[in-house]
């Protein structure tokens, strides 16, 4: 049964492109069920609210409103729950408040986090419509404004704010972000780097794979199978920029076609948005210029 | 079969876990835990239905679950920021004129056998006949692509040697085109 | 895939009738609870050959991924033609272009052979910038199909209109004359072919 199913979703995705609108006939409720992959959220006006807990007179009542989606009910669709919080008995920062919803109003939210300082990117969202470390991310005071958070964007959801980010792994592993060496070092000892060699790994060493840049990127959106995205290229740039890395052409040859590099059109969403201040879309240029005129 | 027996066993674990909910009738589940422990009343119940499951059970599982999965929000939700709105515009400015050309060329083509008068002359001619509003309207919707592909052509050119990328100076370059584009499409427009 | 959603969809009455309410949704205020309540509340009557008419703007497939988590992703082979040559050449034309474009506004006009060359370059810069739209929107793992026909229409399309354009810079004032012919037209002159 379950075999059954799994082939026929997989053979769904092979579906003629330009189907008219009329010839799509599936069977639907009354709500009109939608199971595909791009159901968009219910909003936050057709869901109910939870309130702060212990409201009283002089508190600064701000409403976030969360992407949720449990997979437990897996043709379900994704909703917007709204949740209101108390800013004064909340700390600064959105994970803060993420953390107070999940201790004191609702324990099922689900999300990411680690070492809340924004050193191990497990809590990149996307907060108010930019992709940012909710621990970084200073909770907006005006609480006229309502925040929105949702997953980082165009990537599927294994449940309320946490994305799959394996593929974005496995693209990671493909360019073997490892040193590369044939010879020995002349003196058996490490291998040696002048400190202006050194100089130019600041910047790029620095990534903590967050996927903040990639997710914001429309061109990774669409193609994210083959096109490895911002922070999988600024990696790229750091080992070809390594000076005791042996393989530079190899690593060069990877990137030789139509989809792993050049699907970056210098939109320059991935340095605008990267919470840690480094700047892809520059790593990226200088590939290309390395593709183009280098030896 | 698989979700018949995922529900099965979340039913076992939640009664092990909640006696209260399926034995209501029974006195030491309206204890609290600790006075459970405290007047050796309880059982410790331990009912975890383990299965063991090979590893490409496991995966099979996995891809099963991931086809499930809903994509999260993308271009309704993220931010309106220059950088990706003037793309987007560059390459709608650029499908626009590259359209225009296209269908232009393609016509004058086949223009003899439909009979069509698609030389200069008489597209001049049809063009002035034209109220001064309607000219000034197509000039437009001609003069703004151009010049926004071209000046968002020449800032994607800066980039490409590696220049001008870092945020300041994109967002500040963004609203020089954008201010370029708006002088001298009104300036060909009124030419 | 029918029987399928069919499936599902009964597997959800079942279930959220067969499963009790466990005690750490009750402990939570009600909204919590609310994913449950809503859906039995709307409960899917299934109907037969519903016609659903909206769709999303490049909709995602479902989720498949190929190998385990410690597979590395697939490298493309290299194609330099598709890649960094590619690039080069792409960028040349365009650079080439900016003269091009501005030359008709500081001379008036472009001389017979310069206007030629200028129509090939924004031939060819179109194809460009069209093949980069088919690629980003007509993704191969999806649409094989879809995608070979669109390159090939382009590469029709292409043709077509580059003949087309031979025609009109042989028969007719070329581009820039002509674009300048009809843009001054209703300002300055109102006769026939006198611009």
């Amino acid at each position: 049964m379950a075999a059954l199913r799994s082939t026929s979703r997989l053979l769904a995705p092979s579906r003629c492109l330009f189907r008219p609108v009329v010839a799509s006939r599936s069977y639907a409720n009354i709500a009109s069920i939608d199971t595909s992959a791009s159901r968009p959220p219910t909003p936050a006006s057709q869901t109910k609210t939870v309130k702060e807990p212990a409201a009283d007179g002089d508190s600064k009542i701000k409403t976030f409103h969360i992407y949720r989606w449990n997979p437990d009910e897996p043709t379900s669709k994704p909703k917007m729950q709204s949740y209101t919080l108390d800013l004064n008995k909340t700390g600064p920062m959105v994970l803060d408040a993420l953390i107070r919803i999940k201790n004191e109003v609702d324990s099922t939210l689900t999300f990411r986090r680690s070492c809340r300082e924004g050193i191990c990117g497990s809590c990149a969202m996307n907060i108010d419509g930019v992709n940012t470390l909710a621990c970084l991310c200073r909770i907006p005071t005006d609480t006229a404004k309502e925040t929105r958070i949702y997953p980082l964007p165009h990537t599927y959801v294994v449940k309320d704010l946490v994305p799959d980010l394996t593929h974005f792994y496995k693209q990671y592993k493909s360019i073997k972000p490892y040193l590369q060496r044939d010879s020995k070092s002349p003196d058996g000892k490490e291998y040696r780097q002048t400190p202006a060699d050194r100089k130019k790994l600041d910047g790029l060493y620095e990534c903590i794979l967050c996927a903040c840049c990639s997710t914001s990127c429309p061109s990774y959106w669409w193609n994210s199978e083959q096109y490895l995205g911002p922070a999988i290229l600024l990696q790229s740039y750091r080992w070809l920029n390594d000076s005791r890395d042996e393989r530079h052409a190899e690593r060069k040859e990877m990137l030789d076609n139509s989809m792993s590099l050049y699907r970056c059109h210098t939109i320059l969403n991935c340095s605008r948005t990267c919470p840690k201040g480094l700047n892809p879309a520059k790593a990226i240029q200088e590939i290309k210029k390395d593709m183009a005129f280098g030896s | 079969m698989l979700r018949q027996r995922a529900v099965q066993q979340s039913i076992r674990r939640l009664a092990a876990a909640n006696l209260s909910t399926f034995n209501k009738t029974t006195s030491l589940a309206q204890l609290a835990p600790p006075v459970a422990i405290a007047t050796g009343r309880h059982t410790q119940i331990r009912q975890a239905a383990t299965q063991p499951t090979s590893p490409s059970d496991a995966y099979s599982i996995l891809a099963s679950q991931r086809l499930h999965r809903p994509v999260s929000p993308h271009l309704k939700i993220y931010r309106p920021q220059i950088t990706w709105l003037l793309s987007g515009l560059n390459r709608i400015t650029g499908s626009i004129l590259s359209g225009g050309f296209y269908i232009f060329g393609a016509a004058y083509l086949v223009s003899p056998l439909f009979g069509w008068h698609l030389d200069t002359a008489t597209l001049a001619a049809g063009f002035a006949s034209w109220p001064l509003a309607a000219q000034l309207a197509a000039k437009m919707a001609v003069a703004f692509p151009f010049t926004f592909h071209g000046w968002n052509g020449i800032r994607h050119l800066i980039w490409d040697v590696g220049a001008a990328l870092n945020n300041q100076q994109v967002i500040r370059t963004g609203w020089v085109v954008v201010g370029l584009t708006v002088v001298s499409s009104l300036a060909l427009a009124l030419l | 895939m029918r029987p399928a959603l069919l499936r599902q969809g009964l597997l959800i009455t079942t279930r959220k009738a067969s499963v009790p309410k466990p005690s750490i949704l009750r402990a939570c205020p009600p909204a919590a609870i609310q994913p449950i309540t809503s859906i039995v509340r709307q409960t899917p009557r299934v109907a037969t050959f519903h016609t659903t008419s909206r769709r999303a703007i490049l909709p995602a497939g479902p989720q498949v991924l190929e190998g385990t988590a410690n597979d590395p992703a697939p490298v493309p082979k290299p194609s330099p033609t598709h890649g960094s040559y590619h690039w080069t050449f792409e960028r040349a034309l365009s650079l080439g272009l900016v003269p091009l474009t501005i030359a008709p506004f500081a001379y008036g006009s472009l001389n017979p052979v310069m206007d030629s060359v200028l129509v090939a370059a924004l031939l060819l810069h179109s194809h460009v910038g069209f093949t980069s739209i088919i690629i980003d929107y007509i993704p191969n793992r999806n649409h094989p199909r879809a995608r070979k026909l669109f390159e090939w229409l382009l590469r029709l399309g292409t043709l077509v209109v580059g003949i087309g354009f031979y025609e009109f810079e042989t028969n007719d004032v070329g581009l820039t004359q002509g674009v300048k012919r009809i843009w001054k037209a209703g300002s300055t002159d109102k006769v026939i072919g006198s611009a």
